[in-house]
């Protein structure tokens, strides 16, 4: 009975409908199907959510994650710069037992058998799946800097691209900082997770330092050619809000970290010296993927079938968020992962139900990023399946930029924060 | 709940003893319709709350209160560029006239 409406309210809806829907007859296991989601952040809390929720709560879901509570790394780069705290971008898992009925079980996954269906958890328990769901997020690839591994446990450098214990520690580097210091941001070659995430943290941090340490400096290490997301944007405010604060550097690779002497090595160029180093190695599929062998592109992502993103390699095992090997021009984004999981749970249902699956899916993107504590540029898509190529395009005259900065794009920044939240978790 | 339904929906589309082969035939084409059009209008859910409801205290534009042809007609508009926004004016240029209309159909108010 809970959410019945979205599944059923809607007959008037669907009437006038040409969908060109052909199904035929088959079993109907919906009830009796094991459905297990592994990883709730953007896409697998979403995945269950909507699991139950376009089953009319008939699918069993098992979801397991870890962390006792959500942290969301959209909005993470403000308690990077100290103007928001951590507590105001967390948020519990509790809505989706209570208002769902999601089975919530807090552990990880250490192996996965796609023969037998069953995963393996780090408490040595055994799950077994009918469909399995992955969404274990993205995986740092320490060792593609020399000695990243080591000056990460000396406590020298941070990475804080999943957010947590990490974010607020790196805020205490740069509030401890001296004046005069230099902050300093290494960009690996896309594609990472959040394509604009980095060039929102050097305006959150030349804020803070503007304010309070206003003779440091920021320094950013950009292994692209040039910055990757919302590039005219962003290089407009850097000049406008903090000139003489930051330097940009394109096609600095960095190789190697000292950590004793805290100098990078790159490529081509000298070595750099600076205050803190906050270092972003290559990306890959989450660690689960690639041990479980799903990670088919490069060793690094996982290719999936754009209807239902299941692997290519896996029966019955979908994979979403970032760990994808993405359409053209699709982000590794929450947002994304939101919609991969919407997509997802659709297709898992319509399967599991005897019934076709949706040969239009459509997904869409809507990143915000704040250029000081209150004023927001976007970006945004949408993403049509487009059958003839099997993949995802964005439509041509669809999508844009901001203009420019705007506090009620701020605003709006909040509320999608505070929906997508609800709509993933609650 | 939704079985009976289904089956209910199904019967009405389906005519009167039709074949019971023909009938669930018939009932899974709306299930399948009635799937697609929730998860098409699930895409906006991301900014204005799951079936278009916002969560307390988020500063998004409100669309729960629109009919369906009031919604359609503002979507339209975007669409158009007869009303321009911050970013609907960019989202909806991406959806066909048919997906906009399922989609205010789905999440717009019935009376």
């Amino acid at each position: 009975m809970m959410n019945r409406r979205i599944f059923l309210g809607q007959s008037a809806a669907v009437a006038g409908l040409a969908m060109g829907v052909s199904t035929q007859t088959r079993a109907n296991t919906l009830k009796t199907a094991q459905v297990v989601v592994v990883g709730a952040g953007y896409g697998g809390a979403t995945a269950a959510k909507y699991l139950r929720l376009l089953s009319n709560n008939t699918a069993q879901v098992t979801l397991i994650e870890p962390n006792a509570q959500f942290i969301s790394c959209p909005m993470s780069n403000l308690v990077v710069g100290g103007s928001r705290q951590i507590a105001e971008i967390t948020s519990p898992y509790a809505g989706l037992e209570k208002n769902h009925g999601v089975k919530m079980v807090k552990d990880s996954v250490a192996s996965i058998d796609a023969t037998k269906k069953t995963v393996l958890l780090a408490s040595g328990k055994t799950v077994k799946y009918d469909k399995l769901v992955l969404s274990p997020g993205i995986g740092l690839m320490m060792e593609s800097i020399e000695g990243l591994d080591a000056a990460n446990k000396a406590g020298v450098t941070l990475q804080a691209w999943k957010a947590g214990p990490e974010t607020v520690a790196l805020h205490k580097q740069i509030a401890d900082m001296k004046d005069g210091g230099v902050y300093a941001l290494s960009i690996p070659m896309a594609p990472y997770r959040c394509p604009p995430g980095p060039y929102e943290r050097v305006c959150q941090v030349a804020n803070y330092l503007k304010k309070h340490k206003p003779k440091s400096k920021v320094l950013v290490l950009d292994a692209n050619q040039d910055v990757t997301s919302k590039g005219k944007l962003f290089k407009e405010a850097w000049a406008k809000m903090y000139p003489g604060i930051i330097e940009y550097r394109p096609q600095h690779n960095v190789t190697a970290v000292d950590a004793k002497t805290r100098t990078l090595k790159f490529d081509v160029q000298d070595d750099i010296k600076a205050d803190v180093l906050n270092l972003l190695p290559l990306m890959r599929a989450g660690d689960l993927v690639v041990k479980a062998g799903l990670a088919d592109a490069n060793g690094r992502w996982s290719t999936v079938n754009y209807l239902n993103f299941e692997s290519t390699k896996a029966k019955d095992v979908h994979i979403i968020g970032d760990s994808i090997q993405v359409a053209p021009l699709m982000p590794k984004s929450g947002h994304m992962a939101n919609q991969h999981a919407k997509v997802t749970a659709a297709a898992i249902v319509a399967e599991l139900a005897g019934i076709a699956i949706n040969p239009q899916p459509v997904l869409t993107n809507t990143c915000y990023s704040f250029v000081n504590e209150t004023e927001v540029v976007h970006v945004a898509s949408v993403h049509q399946y487009v059958a003839a190529e099997k993949t995802f395009k964005t439509v041509a005259g669809s999508g844009g930029l901001s203009t420019a900065p705007t506090a009620l794009e701020g605003v709006y920044a909040w509320g999608w924060a505070k929906n997508i939240w609800s709509d993933s978790l609650v | 709940m939704m079985k009976k339904n289904l089956f209910k929906t199904g019967m009405l589309t389906a005519g009167l003893s039709a074949a019971i082969c023909v009938t669930t035939a018939s009932a899974q084409d709306i299930q399948a319709q009635r799937l697609y059009a929730q998860s098409l209008a699930a895409t906006c859910a991301n900014c204005h709350g799951t079936n278009g409801v916002s969560a307390p205290g988020a500063t998004m534009p409100v669309i729960n209160q629109l009919t369906s042809s009031a919604m359609y007609e503002q979507l339209q508009a975007y669409k158009t560029g007869a009303r321009t926004g911050t970013i609907m004016h960019q989202l909806a240029k991406g959806y066909t006239d048919e997906q906009l209309k399922i989609i205010a159909d789905v999440l717009g108010k019935k009376n």
